[in-house]
C-alpha cells in the first residue's frame, strides 16, 4: 500500500491502494481547510515501496516483562522522525511498549499478527494509528488518544464497532474487510468525513445520525438490501454501494431526499441489471453528478425524465387494465351467481334470501369507462318476484358483459345477447372469429343467431359453456349460420356432452359446414362416415317419406322465422332482402333432406301448440257437423232403403188405378196438355 | 272389406272405433295450418298425400305427441319409424342411456314426455339403477310394450298393487275405485311375503281387465300364455316377459322379430346410396 501523508493539523491525506487483483481502485481524497497548524509537522512521504521497508533503526528488545517487548530507537532516529514511528511487517504479534515517545503522532503497525490494541495508551497526541492487516478482534485501548484523526483498522477481524467514544476529532475512520454486521456507536463522530465499511457483512444502512461532516461513506461489497438515514447526513457527497443486494429503488429511496449527494454507485447490485435502473435513480436523485463513476449528462437526464414519464403512464394504463380485468372478474361472477340462481329455481325462498345476504357485503361498484369493454344495466326481465329480489341483492350495474379481445367475441349472460344490435365498426366485427356463449340459455341464443350472422360474417369457430344444451335437436339450429369451422362444448353446464353420440349427431346434421374440429379434436373422415351411417336414414325419411305439404310446411317455417328476425334489426336496408334470398337458395343447396330436422325453442313450439287449439277446435266442430250430416243422410237413406218397397208398390198402385179407366184417363190427360198451354 | 260386421256397428260408434274422426280432423287441420302451400297444388291432392302418409305410417313423423298417442296406428307407425331412422344405432352395438334415448325420440317428437322414456327404461332395468346403459333391441321392445299398451299398462300396476297389498279386486267392485287408478303402496316391512304375485290370480284379474275396457291391449290368449309359464311374478317380470314374447309383437305388428330387428335391406340399399 503507498501511503502519502502529509499531516497538518488539518489533514491533508491521500491514502492510494494500488490496485491489487480483489481491490478496486480506492480514493480517499480529504480536504479539510481549517486553521492551520503552525507549521507543517510532517512532509512524510511514504511512497517507497513497503516491501523493501523495513523498520530500520528499530530495536525491539525484550523486556522484563515477558509478554511485551519493549521498543528502543536510536536517537538520531528519534530527532529525525520525531512524530512517526513505523513498525510494518516486523511479525508483532501484540503491540509493544513504547516509551519515550511521547511526541509520536503518526503510528504505522500494518501487516502484523497483533490481536489487540494496547500499550498505545501513552501516546496520546497520536493523530495517526495504521493497524491495517492485523488479526485484532475488537476495538479497544484507544480510550485515551483524542486527538486521534485517522483509525485504519482494515483487514482485521473485527465484528463490532465499539470503544470509540473519545475519539470526537476522528476524521478518518477505515474498517474495510472485518466482520461487521452493524453500523452503531458511531453516532458522537462529528468530525468524521470518511468512513469505510467497505467487504463487511452489513445487511442494511441506518443508525448514521450524528455523522454530520461525514462526505464519503463507502459501503461497497457487503450484502446491503436498504439504505436509511442517509437524508440525514447533511454533508454526504459521495455513496459507494458498488456490489450490495439492493434489488429496487424503495429499498434506497432517501437518497432522493439528501441535497448534498453528487456521486454514488450502484454495480454489481441487482438493482443495476434493471432495464429501468438508470432513469429511475436519475429521475429521482435529479443532483446527481456521477453515477457509477461517470459522469451524468444533460441529455441522459432529458432522457430518465421522459422515460419516467412514459414508465407513469404505463402504470396508470396498467392500473386501469387491472381494475378493468377485476370488474370483468367481478362480473362474471355475478353472471354466474345470477345463472346459478336460474337454474335452480326451484330451490326454496330460503336459500334465496340466504345467497342475497352473503352477496350485498361482496358487492364491488366501481365506475367504469367504456372502451371495447361495457357493461350494460340491467332490465330485470319477467322472473317471479321471489327470484327478483334476490337478484337485486345480487348486483346492480353487471349482469352481464360482452367483451371483444381480438379475434374473439365473449358473452356472458342473457343480457349480452342484446349487444349484438350495437353499430360494430366493420373492423371489429370483420375481426372477429372466434364467438363464446357462457351461462346463456341456448334457447336464447337460437333467437339472436341470425343477427350473429349478419353482423360477426367471419365467425368460425363458437363455444358454448353453460347454457344448458340438453338435446341433440338443439344442434339443428345451428345449421343456419353460415358457416362453422370449430365447435367447442364445454361439458360444464351442458349435459348434451355425457350422450354417446353428440359428436356425431353434430356432424351429420351439420355436414355441409365440413367442420374440421369439434372440442379440440380433429374430425376424421371416419367420423363423418360413421355419423352418416348412424344417422343417415333418419335424414332419408326426414325428406323422402314425408309428404310434400309437410315438406313445404317445414321449410317454410323456418324461412318464415330467419326472415322475421332479420326484419327486426334497425336500418333495414335493400341489401338484406337479397341476401335474404341468397340464404334461402342456398338453404336449398344444403342438404334438403337434412333441412327438414329443425329445432324450435320449447317456448315457441308451446306457443305454436297453443295457436293450433283454437284451429284444433274448429276443425273438431266442422267434423262434427260433416259427420252429423252424413250420419243424418245415411239415415234418411237407410230409411228409404226400408220404405222403398211400400212406396213402389204404392206408385205403382196408384198408376195402375188411374189407367184403369181408359176414357177418363184420356180425358185427363187431354186436360194436362189443354193446361199446361 | 264391406263386412257385416263392419256395417252391423252403429255409425258413430263405427267411426270411433276405426278413429275416421281423428284423421279427418287433423287432416282439415293441417289443412287450415298450411292452407297458402296447399292451395297452390289443390285440396284433392292434399287430401290423397295425406291418407297415403297415413296408411304408410309416416304421417306421425315430427308431429306433436297428442297426435302421435292419439291412435293405436299412430302408436304403431310411430314405433316403426323409430325402429326404421334409429336401427343404425343398434347395428353399431352402442348401448345408451335412458336419456339419450330420450333425446333420439324427441327427433322425432319434440315434446316427446320423459315419464314414458322412463318407465320404458324401467321395464329394461328391472327398476334398478336408471343410469344403467341399455342396447337397442331391449329398450325398443320394452319401449313398444309401454307406448302401445301404455294405459293398459296402468291398470295393470293397479291390480298388481292390490294384489301385493292383499286385496283382490275381483271381489270388491266399488265404482269409484276404476282401475284407471294407484292404490297406496303396501308397507315396507312386508318382507315376509314371497315376492310378486300368484300367477295364476294375477291371470284371471286380466282377463277380467281386458273384457271390461275399451282401449287395446294385448290378446288375452297370449298373455294367458305368459302367466301359465311362471307361478309367480313381480310386475316388471311380468312386462319385462311381455316385451320378449315374439306372439305379442307379431300381433302389434309394427316391429319386426328380435332376431330380424337389425335387417333392413330397404334401407341399407338407400344407405349405400348416401
Amino acid at each position: 500500500m503507498d501511503c502519502q501523508a502529509e499531516v497538518n493539523c488539518g489533514l491533508h491525506l491521500v491514502i492510494q491502494t494500488s490496485s491489487l487483483p480483489e481491490k478496486n481502485k480506492v480514493e480517499f481524497r480529504l480536504n479539510k481547510e481549517t486553521s492551520s497548524f503552525p507549521g507543517r509537522l510532517l512532509q512524510h512521504d511514504l511512497e517507497r515501496n513497503y516491501s523493501s521497508r523495513q523498520g530500520d533503526h528499530i530495536n525491539l528488545v525484550s523486556s522484563s516483562m515477558p509478554s511485551f517487548p519493549i521498543l528502543q530507537r536510536s536517537s538520531e532516529e528519534k530527532i529525525l522522525y520525531s512524530d512517526r514511528l513505523t513498525l510494518e511487517r516486523q511479525k508483532l504479534t501484540v503491540c509493544p511498549v513504547i516509551d519515550g515517545e511521547e511526541h509520536l503522532r503518526l503510528l504505522n503497525f500494518q501487516h502484523n499478527f497483533i490481536t489487540r490494541i494496547q500499550n498505545i495508551s501513552n501516546l496520546q497526541r497520536l493523530i495517526f494509528l495504521d493497524l491495517y492487516d492485523n488479526q485484532i478482534e475488537e476495538i479497544s485501548g484507544l480510550s485515551t488518544l483524542r486527538s486521534l484523526r485517522v483509525l485504519l483498522l482494515g483487514k482485521n477481524r473485527i465484528k463490532k464497532i465499539s470503544n470509540l467514544e473519545n475519539l470526537k476529532s476522528l476524521d478518518v475512520l477505515d474498517l474495510h474487510g472485518n466482520q461487521i454486521t452493524k453500523i452503531e456507536n458511531v453516532n458522537h463522530l462529528c468530525a468524521l468525513r470518511v468512513l469505510n465499511l467497505a467487504r463487511n457483512l452489513l445487511s442494511h444502512v441506518d443508525n448514521l445520525t450524528g455523522l454530520d461532516s461525514l462526505t464519503e461513506l463507502n459501503l461497497r461489497h457487503n450484502q446491503i438490501t436498504f439504505v436509511r438515514d442517509v437524508d440525514n447526513l447533511p454533508c454526504l457527497q459521495r455513496l459507494f454501494l458498488s456490489f450490495n443486494n439492493i434489488s429496487n429503488f424503495e429499498s434506497v429511496c432517501c437518497l432522493a431526499d439528501s441535497a448534498s449527494l453528487s456521486d454514488i454507485t450502484f454495480d454489481g447490485n441487482p438493482i443495476a441489471q434493471e432495464s429501468w435502473y438508470k432513469h429511475t435513480v436519475l429521475q429521482n436523485m435529479m443532483q446527481l453528478r456521477q453515477l457509477d463513476m461517470k459522469r451524468v449528462t444533460e441529455e441522459e437526464r432529458r432522457m430518465a425524465s421522459l422515460v419516467a414519464k412514459k414508465e407513469e403512464e404505463k402504470k396508470r394504463e396498467s392500473h386501469k387494465q387491472s381494475l378493468l380485468k377485476e370488474k370483468k372478474r367481478l362480473t362474471i361472477n355475478n353472471v354466474a351467481r345470477k345463472w346459478d340462481l336460474q337454474q335452480h329455481r326451484v330451490t326454496s325462498i330460503a336459500t334465496n334470501q340466504d345467497r342475497k345476504d352473503t352477496d350485498s357485503p361482496s358487492q364491488d361498484s366501481c365506475q367504469m369507462d367504456g372502451s371495447t369493454i361495457s357493461a350494460f344495466p340491467e332490465e330485470t326481465g319477467p322472473l317471479d318476484p321471489v327470484l327478483t329480489n334476490a337478484l337485486q341483492g345480487l348486483s346492480v350495474t353487471d349482469t352481464h358483459l360482452v367483451e371483444v379481445e381480438g379475434d374473439t367475441l365473449s358473452l356472458y349472460g342473457s343480457g349480452a345477447l342484446e349487444s349484438l344490435d350495437r353499430n360494430w365498426s366493420v373492423q371489429t366485427a370483420g375481426m372477429v372469429t372466434t364467438v363464446s356463449f357462457t351461462f346463456i340459455e341456448f334457447d336464447e341464443i337460437v333467437q339472436v343467431l341470425p343477427k350473429l350472422k349478419m353482423k360477426f360474417p367471419n365467425s368460425l369457430h363458437l363455444k358454448f359453456k353453460e347454457t344448458n344444451l340438453v338435446m341433440l335437436q338443439q344442434f339443428n339450429a345451428l345449421a343456419q349460420l353460415r358457416r362453422i369451422d370449430q365447435l367447442t362444448i364445454d361439458p360444464q353446464g351442458n349435459p348434451v356432452v355425457n350422450f354417446t353420440l353428440w359428436k356425431y349427431y353434430v356432424l351429420f346434421r351439420l355436414s355441409h359446414f365440413s367442420m374440421q374440429k369439434i372440442n379440440g379434436t380433429e374430425v376424421t373422415q371416419n367420423d363423418m362416415i360413421m355419423a352418416e351411417r348412424l344417422f343417415g336414414i333418419l335424414a332419408h325419411v326426414a325428406s323422402s317419406e314425408l309428404p310434400q305439404y309437410r315438406v313445404i310446411s317445414i321449410l317454410g317455417d323456418a324461412r318464415k322465422k330467419q326472415f322475421r328476425y332479420l326484419q327486426e334489426t334497425k336500418g333495414k336496408k335493400p341489401g338484406i332482402v337479397n341476401e335474404e334470398n341468397n340464404d334461402s337458395k342456398r338453404l336449398v343447396g344444403e342438404n334438403t333432406n337434412r333441412a327438414m330436422l329443425n329445432y324450435t325453442t320449447r317456448d315457441f313450439y308451446n306457443e305454436k301448440l297453443e295457436e293450433i287449439k283454437e284451429k284444433k277446435k274448429f276443425c273438431q266442430m266442422y267434423i262434427e257437423d260433416l259427420v252429423k250430416e252424413a250420419t243424418e243422410i245415411n239415415k234418411k237413406n237407410e230409411a228409404l232403403q226400408k220404405l222403398w218397397p211400400q212406396m213402389f208398390i204404392e206408385l205403382v198402385r196408384d198408376a195402375v188405378i188411374e189407367i184403369r179407366s181408359k176414357n177418363s184417363y184420356m180425358k185427363l190427360c187431354l186436360q194436362q196438355i189443354t193446361d199446361q198451354k | 272389406m264391406l263386412s257385416p260386421e263392419r256395417l252391423a256397428l252403429p255409425d258413430y260408434d263405427y267411426l270411433a272405433q276405426r278413429h275416421v274422426l281423428t284423421y279427418m280432423e287433423d287432416a282439415v287441420c293441417q289443412l287450415l295450418e298450411n292452407k297458402e302451400d296447399i292451395s297452390q297444388y289443390g285440396i284433392a291432392r292434399f287430401f290423397t298425400e295425406y291418407f297415403n302418409s297415413v296408411c304408410q305410417g309416416t304421417h306421425i313423423l315430427f308431429r306433436e305427441f297428442s297426435f302421435i298417442q292419439a291412435t293405436p296406428h299412430n302408436r304403431a307407425s310411430f314405433l316403426r319409424a323409430f325402429w326404421r331412422c334409429f336401427r343404425t344405432v343398434g347395428k353399431n352395438g352402442d348401448l345408451l342411456t335412458m336419456k339419450e334415448y330420450h333425446c333420439l325420440l324427441q327427433l322425432l317428437c319434440p315434446d316427446f314426455p320423459l315419464e314414458l322414456t322412463q318407465k320404458a327404461a324401467r321395464i329394461v332395468l328391472m327398476d334398478d339403477a336408471m343410469d344403467c346403459l341399455m342396447s337397442f333391441s331391449d329398450f325398443l321392445f320394452a319401449f313398444q310394450i309401454q307406448f302401445y299398451y301404455s294405459e293398459f299398462l296402468e291398470s295393470v300396476a293397479a291390480i298388481y298393487q292390490d294384489l301385493l297389498s292383499g286385496k283382490n279386486p275381483n271381489t270388491v267392485i266399488v265404482p269409484t275405485s276404476s282401475s284407471g287408478q294407484h292404490r297406496q303402496r303396501p308397507a315396507v316391512g312386508e318382507a315376509s311375503l314371497p315376492e310378486g304375485v300368484e300367477a295364476s290370480l294375477f291371470s284371471q284379474c286380466l282377463e277380467n281387465l281386458c273384457d271390461r275396457h275399451k282401449y287395446s291391449c294385448p290378446p288375452p290368449a297370449l298373455v294367458k300364455e305368459v302367466l301359465s309359464n311362471v307361478q309367480r311374478l313381480t310386475f316388471y317380470g311380468f312386462l319385462m316377459a311381455l316385451s320378449k314374447h315374439h306372439g305379442i309383437n307379431q300381433a302389434l305388428g309394427a316391429l319386426p322379430d328380435r332376431g330380424d330387428l337389425m335387417h333392413d335391406p330397404a334401407m341399407d340399399e338407400e344407405l349405400e346410396r348416401l
